[in-house]
């Protein structure tokens, strides 16, 4: 589903030249759950970008859904991102002057989508992640959980083949994270979406099909979890 | 989508009140001082009464004479050779002006020669400004006197709030006639109102007060007199000076705006054929015509004898004056524009992370922007309304009444939409380039 073939990133600075990713080889085929870990810097949402097309490698190719992605500014790619992704960002992102409902709605508002099913598919979303009670609430008046699961409800709106997640239980209790992580596991079982998630937490990626450990922007791990 | 780009809009700007209400403030200050000008210029410039036709006026208050003679005239140039300075002296023919004179025209000249111009579908001929000192009730009062003909309330449309014009019969015959402003009316009887028919004493005659017109804006100088007397009143001595310059002026008005040029160009062969009385004294005769814009400006900035001159320095001063007034604040909108989009970093980043294109963005924030302007226009044409009705009532623009008319409300508008369009494209545009990761973590939401 997605391939990743030598890829390196590079960020240049005027003092420093930062490589936050090196010569990363990596398939990750149609369903599967894969988890990247890593500690603190060593590029796991630099890699996540990359995957989807909302950064340009510096070297390498990029295939997603059997299509190298070449431009990324173009309408073409905006329309793929819109119709084959589902962004989970690291600290929710959700947008504070819309609405919950309006938040949800968001990617399909690029889509030739009628007001009324629109509203139908984001209702409904938001019940998959049992938020159907907060849909005129703003994202601040939501706790941590809330937004999280606002931000998971946005991204798997507009059934997406893919569903990229930066740390989704990163800033959540543990009841909370599992909550989360049960809905990611049911849309990977159920739905058939190919999941790549952050995590820093060992448990969390234990429950995924592989774990990929990355270390000053190299890849040093890529095992399937073995399940006990 | 554009239902949707509109409720987005609404959305943003309701949630953040206090972008929002800058942003508003800015806008309808701006716009107001836009609308405020559109008025100043449409009153000053625009097509009103008396001046109606003014696209088809030209205007002749100059009559140049000079003496010009061909001479020769010595070019010095100096050059070092071996250390001395060596001269040399080149011979070069040219036309000199030896004399010169400038001033309007005399009756004699305007009736012998100007009756019969190509171009123009009437024309008339009337005199500059008279000051004549009254006695009224021990009180002085100094009215300035136009001595014209009957064309002049034909091409002139004044607005005549009581009475008539003087006729045909009235101009030729010494008719003792008078047309007063309703001010100099006002001044001269205590009222303006019921004073039709009674007599003003003037240059040692009693005139009948045959009609009361609404006063000039100062502006207008070369048409705003207090009183208007028929040509034949005038001095004699006046009207039959037979030399080419004495205190008349003419205005003709061209069968269309484009028969202008024939005009001026009849004007020009006029002159060339006029045999000048004393040719060793003044051997060329030049006639200077001008539009309205040119007159105008003529009597505002006195620019030598060139009405054309007088014209570029209007445009000059004018358009300093505006961009002083516009460009300032609309460099600051676009500058309050940009802080309120490149905020907003993160939120278009999202966006085009789940899908959205430049395009689309590009589009989002014009119309948002176009949304604001609209309601600081409104807002601003509120507070622009207010200060016309206290520049009116005041006395800082004496005699010129500010209108809010069509035309006026037409150029607020484009004003508005060209405002939205122009001070939300650059940081849109700039926006919409934007890399996606860069915005996100440009900051947080
Ligand atoms: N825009 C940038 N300019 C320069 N360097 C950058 C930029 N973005 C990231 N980096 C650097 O690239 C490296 C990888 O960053 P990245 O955000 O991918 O780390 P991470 O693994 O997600 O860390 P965390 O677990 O803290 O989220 C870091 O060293 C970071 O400093
Ligand atoms: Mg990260």
């Amino acid at each position: 589903m997605i391939h990743l073939q030598n890829v390196t990133k590079v960020y240049q600075t005027k003092v420093i030249e930062t490589t936050a990713l090196h010569n990363i080889n990596l398939e990750i085929p149609d369903g599967e759950f894969l988890s990247i870990m890593g500690p603190s810097g060593c590029g796991k949402s630099t890699l996540l970008n990359i995957m989807g097309m909302i950064d340009e490698p510096t070297a390498g190719s990029v295939t997603v859904a059997g299509q190298l992605i070449r431009d990324y500014h173009s309408k073409a790619t905006a329309r793929f991102r819109n119709e084959q992704l589902g962004f989970i960002f690291q600290s929710f992102h959700l947008i504070n002057e819309l609405s919950v409902i309006d938040n949800v709605e968001l990617p399909l508002i690029y889509r030739r989508v009628s007001g009324k099913q629109r509203r139908r598919m984001a209702e409904e979303a938001l019940t998959q992640v049992g938020l159907s009670n907060r849909m005129k609430h703003f994202p601040a008046q939501l706790s941590g959980g809330q937004k999280q699961r606002v931000a998971i409800a946005r991204a798997i709106v507009g059934q997406p083949r893919i569903i990229l997640a930066d740390e989704p239980t990163g800033n959540l209790d543990s009841a909370m994270g599992n909550e989360v992580m049960d809905i990611l596991t049911r849309l990977n079982q159920e739905q058939g979406a190919t999941i790549v998630m952050v995590t820093h937490d060992e448990t969390m990626a234990r429950k995924t099909h592989r774990l990929v450990r990355l270390f000053d922007g190299q890849q040093v791990s890529g095992n399937p979890v073995k399940t006990i | 989508m554009f239902s949707n780009y509109f409720k987005m809009a609404v959305k943003v700007l309701g949630r953040r009140r206090f972008f929002t209400g800058i942003s508003l403030f800015g806008i309808s200050f701006t716009l107001m001082i836009l609308i405020l000008l559109a008025a100043f210029l449409d009153a000053e410039l625009g097509a009103h009464q008396p001046l109606s036709d003014r696209d088809r006026l030209v205007f002749l208050d100059r009559l140049i004479m000079k003496l010009e003679a061909q001479d020769t005239v010595y070019q010095i140039d100096s050059t070092l050779v071996e250390g001395q300075m060596a001269y040399d002296s080149t011979p070069v023919i040219n036309n000199r002006n030896r004399s010169y004179s400038s001033s309007s025209l005399s009756y004699s000249f305007a009736d012998q020669y100007l009756h019969d111009v190509a171009g123009a579908e009437n024309h008339s001929i009337y005199s500059s400004m008279f000051n004549y000192d009254l006695f009224i009730n021990g009180k002085k009062l100094t009215f300035e006197a136009v001595y014209a003909d009957e064309q002049f309330w034909e091409i002139y449309d004044f607005q005549f709030l009581e009475g008539r014009p003087f006729r045909q019969e009235e101009v030729e015959n010494e008719g003792l006639v008078v047309v007063l402003t309703e001010e100099a009316a006002l001044d001269y009887f205590g009222t303006s109102e019921g004073v039709l028919g009674q007599y003003v004493e003037m240059d040692g005659k009693q005139l009948q007060l045959i009609g009361i017109v609404e006063e000039l804006s100062n502006s207008k100088g070369f048409l705003s007199g207090e009183a208007y007397l028929p040509l034949s009143l005038a001095n004699p001595v006046v009207l039959n000076d037979d030399s080419f310059h004495g205190p008349f002026e003419m205005v003709f008005l061209a069968q269309s705006i484009e028969s202008r040029a024939t005009i001026k160009q009849d004007l020009e062969r006029i002159a060339s054929q006029v045999a000048m009385p004393e040719p060793d004294a003044y051997n060329t005769l030049v006639l200077m015509p001008a539009d309205f814009m040119g007159r105008y400006a003529h009597s505002l900035f006195y620019m030598n004898d060139d009405p054309e001159r007088s014209q570029q320095v209007m445009f000059i001063v004018f358009g300093a004056l505006i961009l002083l007034f516009v460009l300032l604040p609309t460099l600051n909108l676009i500058n309050l524009n940009v802080s309120r989009i490149m905020e907003r970093s993160a939120e278009i980043g999202v966006r085009k992370a789940y899908g959205a294109h430049s395009q689309h963005i590009l589009l989002q924030l014009v119309f948002e922007n176009i949304i604001l302007t609209f309601i600081g226009g409104f807002i601003g044409l509120m507070l622009a309304l207010g200060m016309l009705y206290l520049v009116n009532d005041s006395s800082i623009l004496p005699n010129t009444t500010l209108r809010f008319n069509l035309p006026v409300f037409v150029y607020s508008l484009f004003i508005c939409l060209a405002f939205g369009i122009i001070s939300g494209l650059l940081p849109a545009w700039r926006m919409s380039r934007i890399q996606i990761v860069n915005a996100i973590k440009q900051n947080q939401l």
